[in-house]
């Protein structure tokens, strides 16, 4: 059963990454999740201190207001002081990350918070934190938040499909049909905050870079359809969690950097393949022109 | 009749550069109008901010004497062509249907109609049988006949192209030409941002010349003058050779003599 409960939340968080991570590598904006999964850090320490408690709600809502933070600072540096979207991630997040450990250190005495932990998570602790209903238990206390997370997002996704996929492709013709194209990247933005920001608790802030980027951009090789994408992507991050969960069990090493191996490793799989199909394709053509 | 677009003192600044300054004019409906200037002389911006893409810092522009959001079903924006990442995974077909959005709204399913004016939007530009390609395998030219196939398919009444014609071939250059001349026989407006000099006289009707300010609008005949073409382009030798050249073809045609 811990077997169970472990690959369901690897793959909960799959599936609401590999959503969202369509339409940021699309949008060429990945490295935003590696921005908001480290620039939680100072929102998590300043709810802990104000609340003195531990409990998950002030730290969520910490967490989330930092995330959202991060991503309008990025949004202001990249339009409104032109500096490159890559620079302005990079000095945006870094800077909330170090006031965070700043502030950890500080109040070191005060905080029982462990930042490997933000970074790495420890999935393998999640069976242990139990829910119960009255007497019943119903499984781990982070399946069920990580499964309202990604029935909230699958929903969204769905309701805003259309302006989600003509802002991405074409924001200049999305603004000419009227559409707020401000609106739907924050939108867009508040989605990858919440799944990062719910996730990294149990997966750690690594596999939720690795699940927002990797297996879209697997499926971005496989297929040319946007939601075909979509479909692959959560595969494929389905996938990785089970078969990095069984490397895991059998090396007996860390869960969460086998998962985020096998996803590396299905795109280099991947990667090949198309490449030989590629060479096969010119060869035949070649071929055919000889003959002629 | 009520002018196809107005603008009054519009002006747009990027940092401290005014792009466009206080440009004042009033366009008439049913013509081919081109939007003429150097490279940088705020042709795409002053068409941005009549599609209020961009916020003018200054002054207003109107549509069939309308605000735009009164009339946006009625107006087409076609993007510069390198505007977008053309391997985003997407077929033909999906980038046209983009162009019923606008009068479907954004959540309804596109109907057996949708899909009619869609396949007479690609055929228009002979792109049908492309229907089914990935975008990511189109030409230059393909790539630029996807976009205006997804133009008409909005059926709309007034038609903002920018530099439609940039990187296409020669044949998807005469096809375009040509179709739009029929969109312009059946009652639309064309606003085409374009900057080679010689062929705007064959294009357009009525022109706007632009260097940041106005410096010219009204009828082809009136306005492409080497003094305002000069004065357009700010009379760099090899332009200022070119315009002359080009107005002499006209006047006096020389292989015929």
């Amino acid at each position: 059963m811990i077997d169970f409960w472990i690959i369901l939340t690897a793959s909960l968080v799959a599936t609401s990454t590999a959503i969202l991570g369509c339409f940021l590598i699309m949008r060429k904006m990945a490295m935003i999740g590696d921005a908001i999964s480290h620039a939680v850090l100072p929102g998590i320490v300043i709810a802990y201190l104000l609340t003195d408690s531990r409990a998950s709600f002030p730290m969520l809502v910490g967490a989330a207001a930092s995330g959202m933070l991060v991503t309008y600072i990025i949004q202001f540096f990249n339009q409104k002081v032109k500096l490159q979207q890559d620079a302005s991630i990079g000095i945006s997040y870094t800077f909330l990350f170090a006031v965070g450990i700043i502030l950890i250190s500080v109040f070191s005495n005060d905080v029982d918070l462990d930042q490997e932990c933000v970074l790495y998570g420890e999935i393998a602790y999640v069976p242990l934190d139990k829910s119960f209903i009255g007497d019943l238990y119903i499984g781990p206390r982070q399946v069920w938040i990580l499964g309202t997370t990604l029935l909230l997002i699958a929903t969204s996704v769905w309701l805003g499909y259309r302006k989600l996929v003509v802002t991405t492709f074409d924001p200049s013709f999305a603004a000419a049909l009227g559409i707020n194209v401000v609106f739907w990247q924050y939108y867009l933005m508040a989605g990858v905050s919440l799944a990062t920001v719910v996730s990294f608790e149990s997966v750690g802030a690594v596999l939720v870079i690795a699940f927002l980027s990797g297996p879209a951009a697997t499926a971005f090789l496989i297929t040319r359809d946007f939601k075909r994408m979509i479909f692959f992507a959560i595969a494929l991050g389905i996938s990785a969690s089970i078969i990095g969960y069984y490397t895991a069990f059998w090396l007996q090493g860390s869960i969460a950097g086998a998962i985020a191996t096998i996803i590396g490793l299905q795109f280099a799989l991947v990667f090949a393949y198309t490449q030989l199909l590629r060479k096969s394709r010119i060869a035949k053509v070649l071929d055919n022109k000889a003959l002629t | 009749m009520t002018p196809s677009v107005e603008t009054h003192n519009l002006t747009v600044i990027y940092d401290k550069k005014p792009a466009v300054w206080n440009i004042d004019f009033t366009l008439p409906t049913g013509k081919i109008i081109g939007i003429m200037g150097p490279n940088g002389s705020g042709k795409s911006t002053l068409l941005k901010a009549i599609m209020g893409i961009i916020e003018p810092n200054i002054g207003y522009s109107k549509i069939f004497d309308q605000e735009l959001d009164d009339v946006r079903t009625r107006v087409s924006y076609v993007p510069q062509r390198q505007s977008v990442d053309w391997d985003f995974p997407a077929s033909v077909k999906d980038v046209v249907a983009m162009g019923r959005f606008a009068t479907k709204g954004m959540f309804k399913r596109l109907n057996s109609e949708d899909n009619k004016i869609i396949e007479e939007s690609l055929q228009k530009v002979n792109m049908l049988s492309f229907s089914n390609r990935q975008i990511s395998q189109l030409s230059g030219g393909q790539q630029q006949r996807v976009f205006l196939a997804r133009a008409i398919a909005q059926n709309a009444d007034i038609y903002l192209m920018d530099e439609p014609f940039v990187g296409v071939d020669a044949g998807t250059e005469q096809a375009i030409i040509n179709l739009l001349k029929s969109m312009r026989d059946a009652g639309k407006t064309l606003l085409v941002v374009h900057h080679d000099l010689h062929t705007a006289q064959d294009y357009f009707e009525h022109m706007v010349l632009l260097n940041t300010r106005l410096v010219a609008e009204g009828p082809t005949e009136k306005v492409f003058t080497k003094e305002i073409l000069t004065e357009t382009y700010g009379g760099t030798l090899t332009t200022l050779s070119k315009v002359a050249s080009l107005l002499k073809e006209k006047d006096f045609p020389m292989r015929h003599k």
